[in-house]
């Protein structure tokens, strides 16, 4: 069974297999062993890979791994099948104009029942010292506005959604 | 040093400063008092201050803007000194007169002395008078009818600012003349919202401008002198991310002119306690930019070449004393650079990130101090700067100190929450900064710095996530299962 994670903007598609005492990886058309992973104590361990040894510092975090690894922290998401699914749904669907990044409500300039077309300015918020224009990714007319001004929002959050009058 | 006439100081701030300050008044033999908002309550600060006082806002930074609720803290913890720290309530003269008219030493400037400088337009006109170079610019309030041609007549690339502006905030740049008159709108926008504040200036920008500043330090008894040059050229949006000292473009008679300069100019202002002078050097002259009138964030690298603790000094000459150090007792040995960790995406245009301390790990070498005010647990949110600490490096050439700060940043361990290292280590690393040809369009010019490349690692970090993920190892181990089953049914 073929696994997927996500690292920055690439998927990655993978498996393990048994090896005699380890494993091997599958990874993309490519068999890299023995890989094995033992563990110590608070987070740390150490990677064999293709018969080097690599330590690595983790955090597990729901379905989301923060690594070091030789030096450098990398973030990686693990998508199961269903979730994947439910994921592409959304963000196929263009319903909703989502944060960039976590920030702050500074302006809204429509409200619910409003016509708008692609690429209208919906909102002006604010990251930190940068303030940035969220703009209409479809025409349509606004079901919701999910945020007052000077309410702060996370990444991905929905700010306004649209409903499929107008399309 | 001379025993301080106040045994409590309220620290009026919050994360790294606020602990680097109890660390200076532990040494000092006195108590610590701050105020917190809730969202602070489990920060290293407040779990390391005497006594921590809980103040409330409407928001986290409502509260620590508040003066009359921090005052009352201070009246109520019987303090003899505050400090402000730097942001915040750092450079408000009604603040700092506030607390003085409380019977509390205010540990900063005279509120005579904010005001001027906060006023970046009066500061400039005073400074000129002075008798010292400032940046070509246009005032609007100057003949606001003729302002846009003014700023025409400047030439480009041009720089529109908000005069109350600090820290970046609300400048635009403008390239080509027909932007001007947007980037006024926008400019007097952020004013108006950050500073309560409409009034602009534009400036011209030079080529390849490099960002020198001064720490000076004052007495009440007209004594200043200078603790040399930090270069702050390597910036992201106008804000600075690498500093250091001394700077790698001026010769021993440019480092000597810009000093005296800042000494200068610190005089004829009658200034008393920590201050920073900001110059922009073109290359052969230094024109005068602005003055800090607070501890600024960079401090620590002039603290690790000249070995004084500047919070000991605004202690000191907070408590009226005179300077107890001549100009030729201060001395700057090797090279310092501090790196400041922020919890950002260099490849996301720098955009603010979130998430809580999973892990956090710094390494101690000799030579390295990390100024942090984080723990693991903590969240990191937007409600604040997105700082977390700064890594300060000193080393005996400015090489060995870039690359032994690189080397700091793959070694600290951070989980949970996206930061800034890897980015800090390969600017560390970039044979442009190593050769020190550095300015302020550095890294606008060098846009492939914030990109990351996980190149060979990449199996490593995959097949790392793999066997730590227990539905992919699951999947693995119940394969000779069903091989067996497969074998049985075979036979």
């Amino acid at each position: 069974m073929r696994h997927s994670f996500a690292l920055k903007a690439e998927s990655y598609e993978l498996w393990l297999s048994p090896g005699q005492r380890d494993y091997r990886l599958h990874l993309g058309g490519e068999v890299i062993a023995p890989v094995a992973f033992s563990h110590h104590l608070g987070g740390s361990g150490i990677l064999e890979i293709a018969n080097e040894t690599v330590p690595v510092r983790f955090a597990i975090d729901g379905d989301v791994l923060h690594l070091h690894v030789r030096g450098r922290t990398h973030i990686l998401r693990y998508r199961d099948r269903l979730s994947e699914f439910d994921l592409s749904e959304v963000l196929a669907s263009h319903d909703a104009a989502r944060a960039p990044m976590p920030g702050v409500v500074v302006a809204i300039n429509v409200s619910r029942g409003d016509a708008v077309s692609r690429g209208a300015t919906l909102m002006l918020v604010e990251s930190m010292k940068l303030e940035f224009v969220v703009r209409a990714p479809r025409g349509g007319v606004v079901d919701r506005v999910h945020f007052e001004v000077g309410q702060s929002f996370e990444q991905g959050a929905a700010l306004v959604t649209f409903s499929d009058e107008g399309r | 040093m001379q025993k301080l006439p106040f045994d409590t100081v309220l620290i009026a701030n919050r994360g790294e400063i606020a602990v680097r300050i109890i660390k200076t008044l532990r040494k000092l033999g006195l108590r610590s008092a701050i105020v917190y908002h809730e969202v602070d309550a489990a920060t290293l600060a407040v779990s390391m201050a005497d006594t921590a006082i809980a103040i409330e806002g409407s928001s986290p930074i409502a509260a620590y803007l508040d003066a009359e609720q921090i005052i009352a803290s201070a009246r109520r913890a019987n303090v003899g000194a505050l400090h402000p720290g730097y942001g915040f309530l750092s450079e408000s003269p009604e603040f700092a007169r506030a607390v003085s008219n409380a019977c509390i030493a205010f540990v900063g400037p005279t509120p005579e002395s904010i005001e001027l400088m906060g006023d970046k337009i009066r500061a400039r006109k005073f400074v000129q008078q002075a008798g010292f170079l400032v940046a070509p610019s246009a005032v609007e309030e100057d003949d606001p009818e003729t302002f846009a041609s003014r700023a025409r007549d400047l030439g480009l690339p041009l720089l529109v600012k908000p005069s109350a502006g600090g820290g970046g905030k609300g400048i635009q740049i403008v390239r080509d003349l027909g932007a001007l008159d947007d980037a006024i709108v926008q400019a007097r926008r952020e004013g108006l919202r950050y500073f309560g504040d409409g009034r602009l200036y534009v400036e011209r920008c030079f080529e390849k401008p490099r960002h020198i500043e001064v720490q000076v330090l004052g007495d009440f008894f007209g004594n200043v002198v200078h603790l040399f040059e930090r270069e702050c050229s390597v910036q992201r949006r106008f804000q600075k991310i690498i500093e250091e000292t001394p700077s790698p473009a001026l010769s021993a008679n440019l480092q000597k002119r810009v000093c005296e300069m800042a000494v200068g100019i610190a005089r004829s202002a009658n200034y008393r306690n920590a201050g920073t002078v900001e110059f922009i050097f073109d290359g052969h002259e230094f024109h005068f930019l602005e003055m800090n009138t607070r501890l600024q964030v960079e401090h620590p690298v002039t603290e690790m070449v000249t070995g004084i603790d500047l919070v000991a000094e605004q202690l000191h000459v907070a408590a009226g004393y005179e300077l107890t150090l001549s100009q030729s007792d201060i001395v700057s040995n090797g090279h310092a650079i501090e790196a400041r960790l922020y919890a950002e995406a260099p490849e996301r245009e720098y955009a603010p990130t979130t998430g809580k301390i999973l892990m956090l790990e710094y390494p101690e070498y000799e030579g390295v101090r990390i100024d942090s005010g984080i723990v693991q647990g903590q969240k990191i949110s937007t409600a604040f700067d997105p700082m977390l600490a700064k890594i300060v490096v000193h080393s005996a050439t400015r090489r060995e100190a870039a690359l032994k700060a690189a080397h700091v940043m793959r070694q600290l361990v951070l989980l949970g929450c996206e930061t800034n290292a890897d980015f800090l280590a390969r600017l560390l690393m970039d044979d442009t900064f190593l050769s020190g040809q550095i300015h302020t369009g550095y890294l606008d010019e060098n846009p492939h710095l914030a990109v990351g490349q996980c190149g060979s690692d990449l199996p490593a970090i995959l097949a790392a996530a793999a066997l730590l993920t227990k539905p992919v190892r699951d999947a693995a181990d119940n394969v000779p299962k069903l091989h067996a089953e497969l074998g049985k049914w075979r036979n």
